[in-house]
């Protein structure tokens, strides 16, 4: 199986959502990082065949998606950013409508939405109404509508916003157990979100996917540029003005800044092993991200 | 037939959609119907001045009208006519005030201010009503009379207002249809037959204008766009489900009044001409068939305008704007009618919901490929012709790839 983004490009008058992106995704977890506004929604959307593209194309096993109709929405999950539901509605019955709407035969679906709320451990609170929930347990009754189906192809927008750590932690284990023989591909501005699961890595800025590669590859790309330097505290502002920070630890009356910088911030300064963290606020700039 | 079930369900459930249906409900039923029947309509008028201040025996009174004006006969001869303006000048107004809205004289009432002007007193200072003093022996010839009337009044209309002389004698034709004597029984209780549809009209709005937009609303567009289902065959299912709520309020509204027509009114009196409601009507109908085209006309109205309910919601993803336009197609006419020219207020009564079923007690007719077609069945038509043409669209704009 695979999704074939072909310089898939969406213009709103003169602005450039998405800029002639293209990739090739088989079976496997994709991280799409990038800032907000980057186009990772309008990307995700195109994808989903939900939003058509000003130009190029996305191919399953090389049919064109939008052409392909209800024959790939049946192998497609997706998790919009703004995940809606009805307010009415408990979960079980949200899950199981949206199972009809999947198609999914009365018996399976039932089984189905039992299954799925164990997993995602929203059985004691199946027959509440999804309205009295917190951001933590919608988010997961979005997730597990988008699982309902099985899908060859699993599509999540900010799947982790709204989760608290632990949440955050079961959902990377459950996407991980999932992934197998299946696309996976989930947007975040959280590194830490993909860094995790994520067998591939996309950095997207201004509608183009500026890098891409393996958390340890994008990492080996800001070899040499991330630096460790100890400063008194009262100087740490002027650092962080003239550079990109990383991180900013105290120890004692001083402070350890992480900086990411073509060069030496300053003799001082210490090369250090970068991380996917590093290599987001390379291609941002901390202000930017 | 389960996604149709489950779409059905969630649009009842809805608190919105129960609460206007009950509140349709008794607004239209128990006030507009039940109590109109057992209090105010019907009620025993106790001082004549405020048909609040009416007894809550609508039940025993129109039983008693019925048994009373049997003695009239049973067909309006000249006879007949006689004899109910004589009973009317019998009674002593001040002892039984307000009951000459409850008894047939309207019927004579009318019948001799139209057909027997000369009849009248010009020195009637007093402004009295004819009925009140007409001489009976000189109600004779009521059927020539009204005959007569007719074809000066078509010809007037035919002078005027446009009227062709092929209408004028088709109007006849229908005419000339009518069986005479007409037969008769007390007729008090079948001149409202309009159920007033355009009531209807906010429930629905309300009900079925955040369809479409809701989805919106809620931000499931996009989640059950990517179902498969979610595409076209949800747009479809939801106009089935729209409509079949629409069915059900009608069924509900139109079951309720004509169940409590039948409790209050029994099934004497369907066979009477809809001429004791207007006595120049052409028609050659009866009550129940004027009231077979009532229903005829809600149910296509309430089809039409569910169906442009709909199509507002698709287009717009916005509820209140949803809400707004649907409302604007029935009361922007009424509203600006003072405003808007001739020839649009006349179209705007062909939109669902709009115009009154009244017409079948007119002369309108309308020119269609040489065909002369009488209002009535336009405005049957129209309305149903616009929501067939409604759905489609609406399915096409959800169906359509959402736009950022």
């Amino acid at each position: 199986m695979e999704l074939a983004i072909d310089r898939l490009t969406k213009n709103y008058g003169r602005k450039i959502a998405v800029d002639r992106v293209s990739a090739a995704l088989t079976p496997g977890v994709y991280g799409l990082l990038g800032a907000n506004g980057a186009g990772k929604t309008t990307l995700m959307r195109m994808l989903c065949a939900i939003l058509e593209p000003t130009s190029g194309e996305v191919r399953l096993d090389g049919k064109d998606v939008a052409a392909m109709g209800p024959a790939y929405r049946d192998v497609l999950g997706y998790l919009p950013q703004d995940f809606g539901y009805y307010p009415t509605y408990t979960a079980a019955e949200f899950l199981a409508y949206i199972a009809a709407l999947k198609g999914i035969p009365r018996a399976a679906a039932g089984k189905k939405v039992r299954e799925l709320l164990g997993m995602l451990e929203l059985t004691a609170v199946a027959d509440k109404k999804i309205k009295t929930f917190s951001g933590g347990m919608k988010q997961r009754v979005g997730i597990a509508q988008a699982l309902l189906n099985d899908p060859q192809v699993l599509i999540l927008d900010e799947p982790t916003s709204g989760l608290d750590p632990k949440e955050r932690v079961r959902l990377r284990n459950l996407l991980s157990e999932y992934a197998g023989n299946k696309i996976v591909i989930l947007s975040t501005h959280i590194v830490s979100d993909v860094e995790a699961i994520a067998d591939q890595v996309f950095i997207m800025n201004a509608g183009r996917f500026i890098a891409n590669g393996t958390v340890q590859e994008l990492a080996r790309q800001v070899k040499g540029k991330v630096w460790e330097l100890t400063v008194p505290r009262e100087k740490a502002r002027l650092w962080q003005e003239d550079f990109t920070v990383a991180s900013y630890r105290h120890e004692g009356e001083n402070v350890v800044l992480r900086i990411i910088s073509e060069e030496a911030p300053d003799p001082a300064a210490t090369a250090c092993e970068p991380v996917l963290d590093d290599a987001y606020l390379y291609h941002f700039g901390a202000k930017e991200a | 037939m389960e996604l149709f079930a489950l779409e059905h369900k969630r649009l009842w459930r809805t608190p919105r959609v129960w609460i206007c249906v009950l509140l349709c409900f008794l607004y239209s039923v128990i006030w507009g119907s039940l109590m109109w029947y057992q209090w105010l309509g019907f009620g025993t008028m106790n001082d004549g001045t405020d048909i609040y201040g009416n007894s809550f025996d609508g039940y025993t009174a129109i039983r008693d009208w019925q048994e009373q004006f049997s003695q009239f006969g049973d067909h309006w001869t000249d006879e007949t006519f006689q004899k109910i303006v004589a009973d009317y000048q019998s009674y002593d107004l001040y002892e039984r005030p307000g009951i000459q809205s409850m008894g047939d004289w309207f019927v004579a009432y009318s019948a001799l201010e139209k057909l027997y002007p000369e009849l009248q007193d010009p020195e009637n200072q007093r402004y009295q009503p004819l009925i009140l003093y007409a001489d009976t022996t000189k109600l004779t010839d009521f059927y020539q009379r009204r005959a007569d009337l007719l074809e000066f009044t078509l010809e007037v209309a035919k002078q005027n207002e446009g009227m062709t002389e092929a209408d004028k004698q088709m109007l006849l034709d229908m005419n000339s249809q009518i069986e005479e004597p007409w037969p008769y029984q007390w007729t008090q209780g079948w001149t409202n037959l309009s159920f007033g549809w355009s009531k209807l009209a906010p429930y629905l709005a309300i009900a079925l204008g955040f369809l479409f937009s809701g989805e919106w609303h809620n931000s499931t567009a996009p989640l059950l766009h990517t179902t498969k289902y979610g595409w076209k065959k949800l747009a479809r299912i939801k106009v089935l489900s729209g409509m079949a709520f629409a069915l059900e309020l009608y069924l509900l509204i139109a079951g309720g009044k004509v169940l409590l027509q039948l409790i209050y009114l029994g099934t004497s009196g369907w066979d009477l001409p809809i001429q004791y409601v207007r006595l120049l009507a052409v028609a050659p109908w009866n009550m129940l068939q004027a009231e077979l085209y009532e229903l005829a006309f809600g149910l296509i109205g309430v089809f039409g305008y569910a169906a442009l309910v709909m199509l507002m919601s698709a287009l717009v993803k916005n509820n209140v704007l949803a809400l707004v336009f649907s409302l604007a197609f029935v009361y922007v006419p009424d509203i600006l009618y003072r405003y808007l020219p001739k020839w649009l207020l006349a179209v705007s009564q062909y939109l669902p919901l709009v115009g009154s079923s009244y017409d079948i007690y007119g002369y309108n007719v309308f020119h269609i490929f040489g065909l002369s077609v009488w209002s009535p069945w336009m405005l049957i038509t129209v309305p149903f012709l616009i929501g067939v043409v409604c759905i489609p669209f609406a399915i096409l704009k959800w169906s359509r790839r959402e736009r950022v």
